[in-house]
């Protein structure tokens, strides 16, 4: 059996996820399967110097494109398939992943699991574990086989970055299929860091939903500034406009490990912990005993987060005079 | 501009969650149902590009509640609005439901398709990449902004990072949005009482084109894991203990 593992990045560099995807590959792999690392973009290079941990690489080079979207990475794929032979996809829950993986199991009429935790084989089928309800619930599912796997940032570890050898890399030229695609990438847009650099703070006290209203992300900033951190939100926050882009932590925001992560009425979706659940120290304030931010947080508070502000703010501003 | 938007009634998960005692669903019963967010922004986007460059905007709803919310989008600007049937107690699967909406995009003439980027319920794979593939047109998802150009539409994806992708997307097409363009409009009582008079028109369902995906053998709760520290409800004590752990962990007062 084929056990394909998608990498993606973009400008011919392949992201860290992508390693993850050939540890969960790897993990299913039993004597004489292949682990077959797919790689889109526009140079084979970077992958072929990090998939070692695969027993092959397919490269699609198409040498102009510095982003090859996703309706060509899927076809494509959908070819090398056809080729290669039928068995596991594992693609990694990102902005190319979401749309890659039901397209891929659209057109070969595969089934699909997304959001996966966990897998385990069970003779012709899977056993996996994925979340539903922002990973408020958990759910165990039997995959016959072939099939496509959407898999969790963060739940397989990063496979060593070793390369691979130059007579197990197959490159197979999809300019003309990237040119013929009818989305096509215009703009890249790449942060400017200058404002705010969440990644470079050391304390980040981040706000969530439970923040209520913009008014009172005023009072966060004045605790924020009180223990000489920098203020972040979660998606819905940045989305209503209450702090700028480049202060979302998260899958679509910033990862960031500072020293000290405080989450104030986060409830800890799998998107928000990705980007936050390296942080040295997390202290995590939600009314509800149950959100899931608590399984990630080494301090929790289950109380009001108003009241929580304005007992902190008061006694950070006494110690400190 | 034909528009086609579709939204799901998702329950609302902010609460506890219960399952069923079969262990194969959540305990519907109590629980509230709301609009799916990403929908809601896919719904704004719609109607931003209706009153940018005019267009006729169809919405499809399915799930608990679904006439209200319909009514909604008639108040913010729809132009016909058509409830779905659902299986009751069932999650909504974007893979079954997909067959219906490509049913739909075609009877309907549509040049564009939009949804939310996903739901909490689709376990088996995402709607508008499922669509995009069975019409055979392009899709992206994970949009934050719309616009349209002459017979095309700049579309920007988040991709993570502070890094944006926009491409020039060729019509008919499928968008999974993310954030609308615009944040989602508010809608006075007045026009959802002028709004409650539109007529909802009854859609039908068609059968799934896709092979089983997967059985669920189970659904359970995760267990808190127990490894934070619990520092307890009140929160002037938490805010000492808080103090302290500062301190303890080389970031007190200086
Ligand atoms: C492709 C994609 C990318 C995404 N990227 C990101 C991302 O980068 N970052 C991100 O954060 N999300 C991201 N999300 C969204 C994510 O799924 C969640 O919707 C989001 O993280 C929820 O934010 P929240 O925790 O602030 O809100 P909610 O889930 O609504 O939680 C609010 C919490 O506040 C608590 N609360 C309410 N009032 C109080 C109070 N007075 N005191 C204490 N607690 C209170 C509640 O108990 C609740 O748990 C993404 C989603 C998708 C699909
Ligand atoms: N990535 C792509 N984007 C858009 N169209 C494509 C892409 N790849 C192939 N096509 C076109 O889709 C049709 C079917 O191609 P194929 O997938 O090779 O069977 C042909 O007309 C191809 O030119």
């Amino acid at each position: 059996m084929k056990i394909y593992a998608c990498t993606e990045g973009r400008s011919g560099q392949v992201d860290a996820v992508s390693l993850e995807m050939i540890t969960a590959a790897r993990g299913l792999a039993r004597d004489g399967d292949d682990v077959i690392a797919f790689f889109a973009g526009s140079a084979a290079e970077d992958a072929a110097s990090k998939v070692g941990a695969a027993d092959r690489l397919v490269a699609a080079i198409a040498s102009q494109a510095d982003i090859v979207v996703a309706e060509t990475y899927a076809r494509q794929l959908c070819h090398v398939i056809a080729v290669e032979g039928d068995g596991i996809v594992m693609v990694p829950y990102s902005a190319n992943g979401l749309d890659v993986a039901s397209s891929v199991a659209a057109r070969l009429n595969w089934p699909l699991v997304s959001y996966v935790e966990r897998i385990t084989h069970d003779g012709g089928s899977l056993s996996v574990v994925a979340q539903l309800y922002g990973g408020k619930v958990l759910a165990d599912c039997s995959v016959p086989l072939p099939a496509v796997l959407m898999i969790n940032p963060g739940a397989f570890k990063e496979a060593e970055a070793t390369p691979i050898a130059a007579d197990r890399v197959t490159t197979i030229d999809i300019s003309e299929h990237a040119a013929a695609s009818r989305a096509r990438p215009i703009a890249i847009g790449l942060p400017d860091f200058s404002d705010v650099d969440l990644k470079a703070a050391d304390r980040i006290v981040c706000v969530g939903r439970g923040i209520g209203d913009e008014a009172s992300i005023d009072l966060a900033r004045d605790l924020a500034a009180l223990l000489g951190a920098e203020i972040a939100g979660s998606r819905p926050v940045v989305d209503n406009g209450w702090l700028s882009k480049l202060r979302q932590v998260g899958k679509s925001g910033q990862k960031v490990k500072p020293k000290l992560y405080m989450a104030l009425g986060i409830s800890g979706a799998p998107e928000h912990l990705e980007g936050m659940a390296q942080s040295d120290v997390i202290i995590a304030v939600n009314t509800d005993p149950k959100a899931p931010i608590f399984n990630v947080a080494h301090y929790g508070a289950t109380c009001d987060l108003f009241d929580l502000m304005s007992s902190l703010s008061e006694r950070l501003k006494a110690s400190g005079s | 501009m034909n528009i086609l938007v579709i939204l799901r009634m998702m329950p609302d998960a902010t609460g506890e969650l219960l399952l069923t005692e079969d262990g194969l669903g959540i305990d519907r019963e109590w629980l509230d149902f709301q609009l799916n967010d990403f929908d809601d922004h896919a719904l704004e986007d719609a109607i931003l590009l209706k009153e940018a460059s005019g267009a006729k905007v169809t919405v499809l709803a399915i799930g608990e509640g679904a006439n209200r919310v319909l009514q909604m989008a008639a108040a913010r600007g729809a132009d016909e609005v058509i409830a779905l049937p659902g299986e009751e107690d069932e999650l909504i699967s974007s893979r079954d439901l997909a067959a219906t909406v490509v049913d739909f995009a075609r009877s309907k003439s549509a040049d564009l398709v939009v949804c939310g980027v996903q739901s909490s319920e689709d376990l088996f794979g995402q709607l508008a990449p499922y669509v995009g593939a069975m019409l055979e047109w392009p899709h992206v998802s994970g949009t934050n902004r719309i616009q349209a150009s002459g017979d095309r539409l700049h579309v920007t994806q988040e991709r993570g990072a502070g890094v944006s992708v926009t491409y020039e997307v060729a019509l008919p097409a499928v968008l999974g949005v993310q954030t609308a363009t615009k944040a989602p409009r508010y809608v006075s009582g007045s026009k959802l009482r002028e709004a409650s008079k539109t007529p909802i028109g009854k859609g039908e369902r068609q059968a799934s084109s896709f092979a089983l995906s997967a059985t669920i053998g189970g659904l359970h709760i995760p267990e808190q894991n127990g490894s934070a520290l619990q520092l307890g409800d009140d929160a002037e004590h938490v805010a000492e203990r808080i103090v302290a752990i500062l301190e303890s962990n080389g970031m007190g007062r200086n």
